[in-house]
């Protein structure tokens, strides 16, 4: 009775890391998508909103059974405590990605007002600390965690710079102001990302070492 | 927390062959304490020496010291029978007497010469009500125990603990001849003899031990692995072969 748990409770961890690629995906392409001003692969992100809503109900669903069924005690429990948190978190990443791409689309008309550099710079950092979450998880390694306080600190400071930026080109001309909002948007849009990983790493280490972790 | 009973360094052999190893723990006072580990573990033999049910064992041995309220029970002119007023015990397989369910209330009380109508009536009543059961079976106290459910004769069984007034209660797997609606009511009940007893309870379901209890025990092998708050234990226990043990991945 017990082995088919963990062997149920070992493929919807596999699921929790499918999702995790593919809000990640969806994160990663629609920067790529504003970057080159690539309205086919903004697209692709937005046909995957769907996608994601469903693997999460369906692996809430699963962890909700295997609750109802085995009633899992501690690491166990943990676990699947985690995951049905990490999918919300996996959700919102992907839907921040949905909501770039929609920006993207909007903006592909007319070249950037400048080379975007930072742009898709926080948008590596948190894609890498998303990664790193998904990895700790899947190898019970919170090692990777060690020091996401003070990289989503970094994100925060470069959310910071683009909004002051977009300011003074919002100052010079306020023709830039369309875009430059949707510019502070995005920058918003990764720095939530961010917090949504740190979350996860939260809940991570507690399903892990069961101790709880508060990541400031 | 205050401790109602103190074990230190309990062993105990049945025949050279040792079942409980150096078991030191203290039980908390009006609190409920779950034993859990896998079967042959020891969790039914520790309870027992709680109240010294192992002295009828042929060739049982018992090293270490047992105290309630500060006082061996293992002391040489230890009075055992008070011993066994203040601890009740239900067991397993509910086992009422072959009487009418006053009657089986009544037993421990006409035991220890209580003969007054009067008194033995309040007794009933009020052990019948603490137990849950009074409500149903008022009409029909003369009626034979052996005419109730399961559930109700593991309940009478109870009430017949509390007749004698103890002050702590020993079950040793009170729900597992039970089905589930029945397992309720005594769960429920467990919740609230907290009130007023200290209950020690073996159980081999372990969302029961979750469900019902404030502190566990974790045996294995004759061994106490770990002991703590019910919280902690099923959420974040401290040691593997606890984690295993609840976890399912043994036992």
């Amino acid at each position: 009775m017990k082995s088919r748990f963990h062997g149920e409770l070992k493929e919807i961890k596999k699921d929790v890391l499918k999702m995790g690629d593919l809000a990640r995906g969806m994160l990663k392409n629609s920067i790529a998508a504003l970057m080159k001003q690539d309205n086919e692969l903004a697209d692709e992100v937005l046909s995957h909103k769907e996608e994601i809503m469903d693997m999460n109900d369906e692996i809430e669903h699963r962890c909700l059974q295997a609750i109802s069924m085995y009633q899992p005690m501690a690491r166990d429990m943990r676990v699947i405590g985690a995951c049905l948190k990490l999918i919300t978190y996996l959700t919102r990443i992907g839907r921040y990605g949905k909501d770039i791409a929609t920006v993207a689309k909007e903006l592909s008309g007319k070249p950037h007002l400048a080379k975007l550099v930072s742009i898709p710079h926080m948008a590596e950092l948190v894609d890498g600390m998303i990664s790193d979450g998904l990895t700790a998880f899947e190898k019970k390694d919170i090692s990777l965690l060690e020091n996401f306080g003070e990289r989503d600190d970094d994100i925060d400071a470069l959310r910071y710079s683009i909004f002051r930026e977009c300011l003074t080109y919002m100052m010079e001309d306020s023709k830039n102001i369309t875009r430059c909002m949707h510019y502070a948007m995005i920058a918003r849009y990764l720095e939530r990302c961010a917090d949504h990983a740190c979350k996860m790493a939260e809940k991570i280490t507690y399903a892990i070492t069961g101790e709880r972790v508060e990541i400031k | 927390m205050a401790a109602k009973i103190m074990v230190k360094g309990l062993s105990l052999w049945y025949d050279g062959k040792q079942a409980l190893k150096d078991i030191t723990m203290d039980v908390p006072e009006k609190k409920v304490t779950a034993i859990i580990g896998p079967s042959g573990c020891g969790k039914s033999t520790f309870i027992r020496c709680l109240n010294r049910m192992n002295d009828i064992v042929n060739g049982c041995r018992v090293e270490g010291e047992v105290t309630i309220d500060g006082e061996s029970i293992y002391r040489n002119n230890a009075d055992v029978v008070k011993l066994r007023k203040t601890v009740g015990m239900v067991f397993q397989k509910p086992n009422p007497f072959p009487f009418s369910i006053y009657d089986n209330v009544a037993y421990g009380c006409r035991v220890a010469g209580i003969n007054n109508k009067k008194t033995l009536k309040e007794v009933v009543e009020r052990s019948l009500k603490k137990a849950a059961l009074y409500e149903e079976v008022c009409d029909r106290l003369r009626d034979s125990a052996m005419s109730l459910s399961g559930g109700q004769q593991q309940r009478l069984c109870m009430a017949r603990a509390l007749a004698i007034e103890p002050e702590i209660i020993l079950m040793d797997e009170p729900c597992s001849a039970l089905d589930p609606i029945a397992t309720a009511k005594i769960e429920g009940l467990i919740r609230e003899l907290r009130e007023e007893y200290t209950v020690v309870i073996v159980t081999h379901n372990m969302q029961q031990a979750a469900r019902v209890s404030d502190y566990t025990a974790y045996l294995y092998i004759g061994k106490l692995i770990e002991y703590g708050i019910t919280r902690q234990i099923f959420e974040n226990p401290k040691e593997e072969s606890t984690e295993k043990y609840i976890t399912g991945r043994f036992g």
